[in-house]
């Protein structure tokens, strides 16, 4: 017997456009459930390099997004200041760029409203000594390091402020169209192993590099989405507080982005047809590091941390080659199912970026107004997104402020990254169904130096402690976490990173003995 | 004058320096550090898994492949280094036999093979029947009873018998108002007679019906005896788990071994790293030591180089990729990584088997033959064994630092 649901909408994908989307539709009055497959802001969402764009990286090649981003950066640092970090960012010109770029550059920013001004090589070296002394140019831009996990949860937070619910780990198994129209989205929920039926009258697929696998469970053709991979790479400790940016036509490996404790090289863009396996090639994290070394030189002697794979949810363009996905529609857009394949009630988004998930999301809204014959106006831009405690811009020292201010009373479970135990008892609270990863994604257990060696299992045995699970699933969930750090360390063992994980490997397997804490008969996989 | 130089202040270095002194040999031993063994689990693992659980470890080290460490060794030497380390700290630090191992409660609860121990662990060796209950410190963030607990109860004893374990609290702050305090913060307070009584009576309060009372490994740095005090108190066999680092039963050991070099005339010179060396004519004739004001040479008749492996730096990967050996530029059984760290966490790294392979004295050899023939290489350095994998860290690294100064000794070079 399925659990049965009744809402206006149900929105497919708990990434940054599902998250935005579930709050325009529950803030325009409309009932709403969110659904996804595994938690909040596991996809494109997390696997991303931390940019809140200015527009400048598209001033050349994509004016309209340039536009979008200018003023959505505005809009996010006023409505969501405490998951974003006002860094600032530089486009520079390092010997053997175009140097007449800059002025197409500072042409393009003019026409496209994308706040820009060159400064001086002296001026820009003074901010950030680690680039290379021999750039020839720099502009400044507002660039700033958004967490992309805070922006969800965020946003989804204040979705169930306006009545809608959130339902993770709830995969989707069909969508049943009738009289031309869909009528129900079925689910599973996979940690109560019980079906889910919600009778809707209208679906928003934001489902990012999976939206053609949604659109395929109704029957219909499936959107032509292309998975664009790139691969990123946190650098240990922040080699920059400002984003720099080569000020070169848009290519791979030309953003460094500081977030939080590390700073992220990225990008390279690759088509994929599978958005479930992304591999980090080993040529590709070298072209990164050389694209580092160009930017800040001794980059290839800092310590690389962690890599991951994210991949765009890019929609095809017939105007653009088929694998060449870097100039697909960066643009976003929606497919409305009802011109397209006859079926009502069903948008599909793609394309688009995190900076520009508010808009995405009041566009696609929009749309499913403009199809239900209603008129309701999006709210979404100016109304400020709760945050605990006071809502000023993240800035790097807060942790530690915090951990002076309770250094006493508090136990600091993960040093890395200054998260303290009622911190972590606060929201395993809250979320007692998580999985240290789940919890990870907004606390940074285990995302520093050294990922996970000593907090991993201090963070176990806090769960279970607490009681929030048994010594049995709390060891499940350890060996998930640490097989999930591992993803993103063995493509980068280099460096420094070979002796921190050699010395992990000598707490967890030569002091835990953790290889042989009993067989699970199933491995914990949520 | 030369002495003989060691290099690296972890188990090997410790033991090769010990030995050589004993001999009445002038010895420096140099460390850029304090070793590797505050961060081990304090006990001498010889061999732990082959790849199944090991119970007798001499005879898994007889059937050791061609390529391990242990294999130009063999059982005979493994166990009369092991006795000889064993009988050096003495039965107040270390007790066992070297042909049987003992089965002793980790932190997270699984049961974990090692070979000697420390008196204060001993009684945690896992018996089927047994009933345990397993005492966290609200203030010691590294020892979780209820994991500990709840995973000994689901695990069957290596004699195939149910254990039954329960968890307990204390709260007891090791400095007052602290609530965070690490394990080498109550191992120095329990040196304290009286904040050990406290402590002891706070466990005997809470300890309800067992055979045996597992604590967190933290009973004393200094003081040895602070577990018999507990025990008296609680009225049963107490054991401590090791944590994570900072391990204090392993500072333990390794301030045991520097007190027995300063009594046998080592030099110790600490906080320095060996940047560099001279050699001629197949023998190494100095090492450049980084010390304040400059760089020092210091005349060697002989070097035991017991760096670590890849936890140290020793080795290292660059970021192409490179395998390197930092001082001497030794030749290594692999020299790119790429290929030998894969996507499966749980499956072994041949990378961490990567190092020097060694003649029959213990010097690295490239090809057949020595590279220096006064240069001894001692532990971690070594290739053929994932040594955390296997619990067979310890093992190694004394046979290995055993075998070099013997050579040394013996004049084999």
């Amino acid at each position: 017997m399925a659990r049965r649901l009744t809402a206006d909408v149900v929105v497919i994908g708990g990434g940054s456009t599902g998250a935005g989307v579930v709050r325009d539709a529950a803030m325009r009055g409309f009932s709403a459930v969110l659904v996804d497959r595994s938690d909040l802001g596991q996809g494109t969402t997390g696997r991303f390099h931390g940019l809140l764009h200015s527009g400048g990286r598209y001033v050349v090649s994509d004016p309209g997004s340039a536009s979008e981003c200018a003023s959505e950066n505005a809009i996010l640092s006023r409505i969501q200041a405490p998951a974003i970090e006002r860094t600032g960012g530089l486009f520079v010109a390092v010997p053997g760029d175009d140097p007449d770029y800059g002025d197409r550059f500072l042409a393009g920013a003019r026409a496209t409203g994308v706040p820009a001004r060159e400064i001086s090589v002296r001026e820009a070296l003074r901010r950030e000594p680690r680039l290379n002394p021999g750039i020839v140019r720099a502009i400044e831009v507002e660039d700033a390091s958004v967490d992309g996990w805070q922006l969800v949860w965020g946003a989804v937070n204040s979705a169930k402020a306006y009545g809608a619910q959130v339902l993770t780990y709830h995969p989707v198994t069909n969508i049943e169209v009738a009289d031309g129209a869909v009528r129900v989205v079925r689910c599973h929920d996979q940690r109560r192993d019980e079906d889910v039926l919600i009778e809707c009258r209208f679906v928003l697929n934001c489902a990012g590099p999976w939206a053609g696998q949604i659109t395929e469970l109704t029957g219909l053709p499936p959107v032509p989405v292309v998975p664009g991979r790139g691969i990123m790479i946190a650098m240990n400790h922040r080699l920059v507080n400002t984003v720099v940016n080569r000020l070169i036509y848009p290519a791979d490996g030309d953003i460094l982005v500081p977030v939080h404790t590390v700073s992220v090289i990225g990008t390279t863009d690759v088509k994929e047809s599978d958005p479930d396996h992304l591999p980090i090639p080993a040529a590709e994290v070298q072209q990164m590091l050389d694209a580092g070394e160009e930017l800040i030189p001794g980059f290839r002697q800092a310590r690389a941390v962690h890599a991951w794979a994210g991949s765009r949810p890019l929609i095809k363009d017939d105007r653009v080659a088929s694998d060449d996905t870097r100039h697909m529609s960066r643009g976003m857009a929606v497919v409305d199912h009802l011109a397209r394949d006859g079926v009502q009630g069903l948008l599909t988004i793609g394309g688009g970026k995190l900076t520009t998930y508010r808009l995405m999301a009041e566009h696609i809204v929009d749309a499913m107004c403009d199809q239900l014959g209603e008129s309701r106006a999006c709210r979404t831009a100016s109304e400020e997104i709760p945050y605990d405690g006071d809502a000023k811009h993240y800035t790097i020292t807060h942790r530690l402020a915090d951990r002076e201010a309770d250094r006493l009373d508090d136990q600091i479970i993960c040093e890395c990254e200054l998260m303290s135990r009622s911190m972590f008892t606060d929201l395993l609270d809250a979320q007692p169904l998580s999985t240290l990863d789940d919890l990870r994604r907004q606390l940074r257990l285990g995302m520093g130096p050294c990922q996970g060696g000593f907090c991993a299992s201090r963070a176990a045995g806090v769960a279970v402690t607490e009681q929030a699970v048994d010594a049995e699933r709390a060891s499940g969930l350890l060996r998930l976490f640490l097989r999930n750090r591992w993803i993103g360390l063995w493509p980068i063992l280099h460096g420094d990173q070979v002796r921190q994980t050699a010395i992990d490997h000598w707490i967890y397997s030569g002091t835990f003995d953790i290889e042989h804490l009993p067989e699970p008969a199933e491995e914990v996989v949520r | 004058m030369s002495r003989d130089i060691v290099i690296g202040a972890g188990l090997a270095g410790l033991c090769a320096a010990l030995r050589l002194a004993q001999a009445g040999r002038p010895v420096t031993l140099v460390a850029k550090g304090a070793g590797g063994l505050g961060l081990s689990q304090g006990t001498i693992d010889i061999l732990g898994y082959a790849p199944d659980r090991v119970f007798a470890p001499l005879d898994a080290v007889r059937a050791v492949a061609s390529d391990h460490p242990y294999s130009g060794i063999g059982p005979d030497a493994v166990a009369a280094s092991a006795a000889w380390l064993r009988d050096e700290l003495g039965p107040e630090l270390l007790v066992g036999d070297p042909g049987v191992n003992l089965h002793l409660p980790t932190a997270l609860g699984s049961i974990r093979p090692t070979c000697l121990a420390q008196p204060s662990m001993v009684e945690g060796a896992v018996v089927g029947g047994r009933r345990y209950v397993v005492v966290g410190v609200r203030q010691l963030k590294d020892f979780s009873p209820e994991l500990v607990a709840g995973n000994l109860a689901r695990t069957p004893a290596p004699d195939g018998g149910a254990i039954e374990a329960h968890p307990a609290w204390i709260d007891l702050p090791a400095r007052p108002g602290e609530a965070d305090a690490s394990g080498l913060t109550y191992a120095r307070a329990l040196d304290d007679v009286a904040f050990a009584d406290a402590f002891a009576a706070a466990v005997a309060a809470v300890a309800g019906e067992c055979d045996v009372v597992l604590l967190p490994a933290v009973l004393g740095l200094r003081r040895l005896g602070v577990w018999r005090q507990v025990s008296a108190r609680v009225g049963r066999p107490v054991a401590e788990v090791p944590l994570q680092p900072p391990s204090v039963p392993g500072i333990r050991l390794y301030e045991a071994l520097l007190g027995r070099l300063r009594a046998a005339g080592v030099r110790h010179v600490q906080g320095s790293l060996v940047t560099g060396f001279q050699a001629k004519d197949g023998r190494l004739r100095s090492v450049t030591v980084a010390a304040a004001g400059g760089p020092r040479e210091l005349a060697a008749a002989h070097v035991v180089y017991a760096p670590g492996g890849f936890e140290s730096g020793a080795l290292a990967v660059d970021s192409y990729g490179t395998i390197a050996e930092r001082l001497f530029g030794l030749p290594l059984t692999a020299s790119s990584s790429p290929d030998l760290v894969g996507p499966d966490f749980w499956a072994p790294h041949r990378l961490f088997q990567v190092g020097v392979r060694t003649d029959a004295a213990g010097r690295p050899v490239d090809g057949e033959a020595a590279v220096y023939a006064n240069l001894y290489a001692a532990g971690g350095l070594i290739a053929g064994a994932e040594r955390w994998r296997e619990k067979s860290g310890d093992g190694i690294a004394v046979a290995t630092a055993v075998r070099a100064a013997d050579a040394i000794i013996g004049g084999a070079a």
